[in-house]
């Protein structure tokens, strides 16, 4: 196996085995409208339309900040056919190391990446094959979910085939200390919640929160024109066991949203009818809906803040902040 | 003769919505135009309500204009039919944002 | 103080007119970068859909091995509309359908695309997704370079081509265009339809790769401007262009128009089926010969569309010709001042006189005053009553009742459009000198 030639950033020298803490992203560069037909599942990509996923951009930015946290160097891997170049070259601007996997005969690259991608786990293990030579990862980030027919199984692949631990969904990511990183992820009706991930581990982060910063002239114009690297090593190598076993996720404090059940006193009477209207509150008079016009948008934060104190969603807090309600809402 | 075809019907079909889903936006952060609401309550031509090929303007019932950038062609219409002096800020979005043209 | 990276030349826009212009600066050896908006040449551009190939020739030699094309044009129609009439001027040789061909239809993500990779190709530097915010300028008040919006970054050169299309921020900063104008600008409206090769074969005419060009006059209700129909591989561009100060008074919204042009007895069966792909729109530069700016200031040039060198009043829609054409005679005249040390306003005089010359500033001298006839009340709105009357009247079979005398015809038309004869024949007149 011949290794990748590196496509260097004009920042950062390429990144060599041993160099630092290895983040390596997984982009899935392409088409960002494909068409998806809703009767047989096909999907039809358009050269036109690829481009970085929002998923894949925050997953990128997370790799930067944390990779400059640690002092360490970020990886760029990608599978994909060779009108994904441009979007790569504009990774590589920013100073990561790129590499794409090709498709086996590029002529029919869309079928061959689209063969990958349906088989997730050879998708994980090519992409791992396409950056062993840059050492062991210490964090794989990717996007949560594909925008094609995406299942968001392959960082679980990943997790597998690295013997990691895994965070899925994300939305914030920071280091926690030299050997782990402290994530968010959401959960329902705005709650969040913090777990603790030791390394290695991979993790899938949600478009959002993050924007991905834009290279810098020198860096566009570094690689412009530069061939993206191209992984030639096309054969997935047999699937060894995990290396080693993944580290334990821990829940940090967070309190998970749990509805209250509402008591509701049984209607009376024996007319169904009238108990069905008693239970639902049909035809019994409601207070019309407000409708509020604020002068401007700290007003209308106002507004909505007392709206949710006054029917308990919140509490009001000496001092005039609001806290999650610790009462029942509905009471 | 056979009644024409309800062509019209069927062209007419398309919503406004559905027109603009067939282009790729690549939303910038920044808003890339900006309209003085102010200075529209002022203007009686609303030249851009009719001219704008993304309908992106819409009237307020106190006379104002209300505006979204995200679905911008950036064509220039609205500010070359704007004859009042202030009312927008024209921009092009950041680079590699905006929208996108597949068959121009 | 911001990044500054210097270059011999620095072109603004990556349409027909930079890439061409990157493309002779390269070809000259020097160091060129090209700063495109979009994130690859040609996203943020639209057209009609048909590029006369002629200006290619010389630029890169059997262009018609290479280039991303849709359809070769064998056809070209001019049409005449009324809501229920239709008269068309239909040409069609064989001679168009090789070899060195004529026109072609072909998309501008592919085509752009293509023109800048030959200009890349040659040792340009292309940096996409970057804006070009502003010019540099040196105390004397020359432009030495334009301002990026990559943290402000700045590209310096002894040469800025502002290519950058109708709305040319940089022109109008370089005081060489004056404030846009809505007078002098059309909106163009077109959506791309999906229509299977083998219907569009069908319905059209035509077969394999040969396509129909079609130009009409009358769609437009009572908005001065026209519609074209262009035919691609398997998808059709359909679209109306419109005059913007009329568009914006008439009340009517554009993709009405485009709407009624669909509906209307003679096209809708063409499009019987097809399906939207893709709506879009742009503006066009309209003005004409006459409202062309200056060319150059010290320092700058100026090419294509942010020249204003667009031949569009409704019968043609052509524009990315004499953006090749102006945009690599832009890069020759900036080779030739850079040699010679001087790349003021005098030394890139050169640019001018070559443009006269050529067909670029030649044909826009010529039809100089075809947007006012093209555009111009009876031409928009009563000779396409009057000429498709005037057919329906002579086509009719009327039998046993004597066929009314083609004068008499003429006559009875024109004074149903409110055109006298005398203005009829005038207009002839003053079409055939600026078209003839
Ligand atoms: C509806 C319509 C139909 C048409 N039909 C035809 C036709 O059938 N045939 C024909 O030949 N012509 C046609 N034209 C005209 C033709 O499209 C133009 O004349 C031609 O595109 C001009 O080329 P250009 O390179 O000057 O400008 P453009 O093609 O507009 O290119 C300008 C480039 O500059 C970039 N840019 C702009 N500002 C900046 C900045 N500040 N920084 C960085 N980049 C920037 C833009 O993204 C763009 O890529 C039509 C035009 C329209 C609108
Ligand atoms: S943007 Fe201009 S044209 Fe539109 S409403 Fe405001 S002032 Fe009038
Ligand atoms: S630039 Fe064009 S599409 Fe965008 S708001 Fe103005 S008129 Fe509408």
């Amino acid at each position: 196996m011949t290794g990748p030639d590196v496509l260097p950033g004009s920042h950062v020298p390429a990144p060599q085995a041993g160099d630092g803490p290895l983040v390596v992203a997984c982009l899935r560069i392409g088409d960002l409208r494909p068409a998806v037909d809703p009767l047989d599942g096909s999907v039809t990509r358009d050269r036109w339309g690829v481009g970085l996923p929002p998923a894949d951009a925050a997953a990128l930015e997370h790799a930067l900040r944390v990779s400059a946290a640690w002092g360490g160097r970020v990886v760029g891997v990608c599978v994909g056919p060779r009108s994904v170049e441009p979007v790569l070259r504009e990774v590589a601007a920013l100073g990561v190391a790129v590499v794409r996997v090709p498709a086996a005969d590029e002529a029919d690259a869309h079928r061959y990446v689209t063969e990958l991608a349906d088989d997730e786990r050879a998708l994980a293990r090519t992409l791992l094959a396409a950056v062993r030579p840059f050492g062991p990862p210490d964090l794989v980030l990717c996007g949560d979910r594909s925008v094609d027919r995406g299942t968001g199984a392959l960082p679980a692949y990943l997790a597998h085939e690295l013997g990691a631990a895994q965070a899925l969904g994300l939305v914030a990511l920071q280091p926690n200390g030299p050997g782990a990183l402290l994530v968010e992820r959401r959960l329902d009706a705005g709650w969040r919640e913090q777990l603790r991930v030791p390394l290695p581990a991979v993790c899938s982060v949600e478009g959002a929160g993050v924007r991905l910063r834009r290279a810098s002239l020198a860096g566009a114009l570094a690689v412009d024109g530069v061939p993206t690297p191209v992984d030639r090593s096309l054969e997935v190598e047999a699937a060894g066991s995990p290396t080693g076993d993944p580290g334990s996720v821990h829940l940090g404090p967070t309190r998970p949203y749990s509805p209250r059940t509402r008591v509701l006193p049984p209607p009376e009477g024996d007319d169904p009818r009238l108990r069905l209207l008693a239970l639902t509150g049909a035809l019994v008079a409601h207070d019309p809906p407000t409708v509020v016009q604020p002068e401007s948008a700290a007003e209308a934060a106002d507004v909505l803040l007392d709206f949710l104190v006054r029917h308990g969603y919140l509490d009001a807090v000496p001092g005039g902040g609001v806290a999650p309600s610790t009462g029942d809402p509905t009471a | 003769m056979s009644a024409p075809p309800p062509a019209r019907r069927r062209w007419d079909g398309i919503s406004f919505e559905e027109r603009m889903a067939t282009v790729d936006f690549r939303v910038g952060a920044r808003a890339h135009i900006a309209v003085d609401a102010d200075v529209c309550r002022s203007c009686t031509t609303k030249a851009c309500v009719t001219a704008c090929p993304a309908n992106l303007f819409a009237p307020t019932a106190d006379g104002g204009i209300l505006f979204n950038y995200e679905e911008c062609f950036e064509c220039g219409t609205c500010y070359m039919v704007c004859n009042s002096e202030g009312a927008l800020t024209w921009t092009y979005p950041d680079g590699g944002h905006g929208v996108v043209f597949h068959h121009g | 103080m911001p990044e500054v990276l210097t270059f011999d030349a620095v072109v603004v826009g990556a349409g027909p007119a930079g890439a061409a212009a990157a493309l002779a600066l390269a070809r000259a050896g020097r160091s060129v970068v090209l700063v495109e908006r979009g994130p690859f040449p040609g996203a943020k551009n639209v057209y009609g859909g048909v590029v006369y190939g002629r200006v290619l020739d010389d630029i890169v030699p059997n262009w018609w091995e290479e280039v991303p094309v849709e359809r070769w044009v064998v056809r070209r129609s001019t049409m005449m509309m009324t809501g229920t009439q239709s008269l068309s001027v239909d040409f069609r040789t064989d001679a168009w359908g090789s070899a060195p061909y004529n026109g072609m239809t072909t998309l501008r993500s592919h085509f752009d695309a293509w023109l800048a990779g030959k200009a890349t190709g040659a040792g340009a530097r292309l940096v996409a997704s970057t804006v070009a915010t502003g010019l540099v300028r040196d105390g004397a008040g020359r432009v030495v370079g334009v301002r990026t919006d990559r943290d402000g970054a700045e590209l310096h050169a002894p040469v800025v081509i502002a290519c950058d299309g109708v709305n040319s921020f940089l022109a109008k900063e370089a005081g060489l265009l004056p404030r846009a104008e809505a007078s002098h600008h059309t909106l163009g409206v077109k959506e791309v339809l999906d229509l299977p090769h083998g219907a569009i074969n069908e319905r059209f005419g035509v077969q394999d790769h040969e396509g129909v060009d079609m130009e009409i006059l009358g769609c437009t209700r009572e908005i001065p401007g026209g519609g074209f129909l262009y035919t691609n591989a398997d998808t059709v561009s359909i679209g109306v262009v419109v005059s913007l100060p009329q568009l914006a008074a008439s009340g009517v919204r554009p993709e009405e128009l485009v709407a009624d042009l669909k509906a209307h007895p003679t096209i809708a069966p063409l499009l019987r089926g097809s399906s939207l792909r893709e709506y879009a729109a742009h503006l066009i530069p309209e003005g004409g010969y006459d409202t062309m700016p200056a060319l150059a200031s010290d320092g700058m040039l100026v090419a294509g569309d942010a020249g204003a060198m667009t031949l569009a009043a409704g019968l043609w829609l052509e524009g990315v010709n004499f953006a090749i054409g102006s945009g690599y005679a832009a890069g020759r005249a900036a080779d030739r001042a850079l040699a010679a040390g001087d790349c003021s306003a005098r030394g890139l005089a050169s640019y001018r006189t070559d443009l006269e010359s050529q067909f670029v500033l030649a044909d826009h001298k010529r039809l100089r005053k075809a947007p006012s006839l093209v555009l111009s009340d009876r031409v928009q709105q009563r000779y396409p009553g009057l000429l498709c009357d005037l057919a329906e009247g002579m086509f009719t079979v009327t039998n046993p009742t004597p066929k009314a005398g083609g004068l008499k015809l003429t006559r009875a038309a024109a004074a149903r459009y409110g055109v006298s004869l005398r203005q009829l024949a005038t207009d002839t007149v003053r079409g055939l000198r600026i078209f003839g």
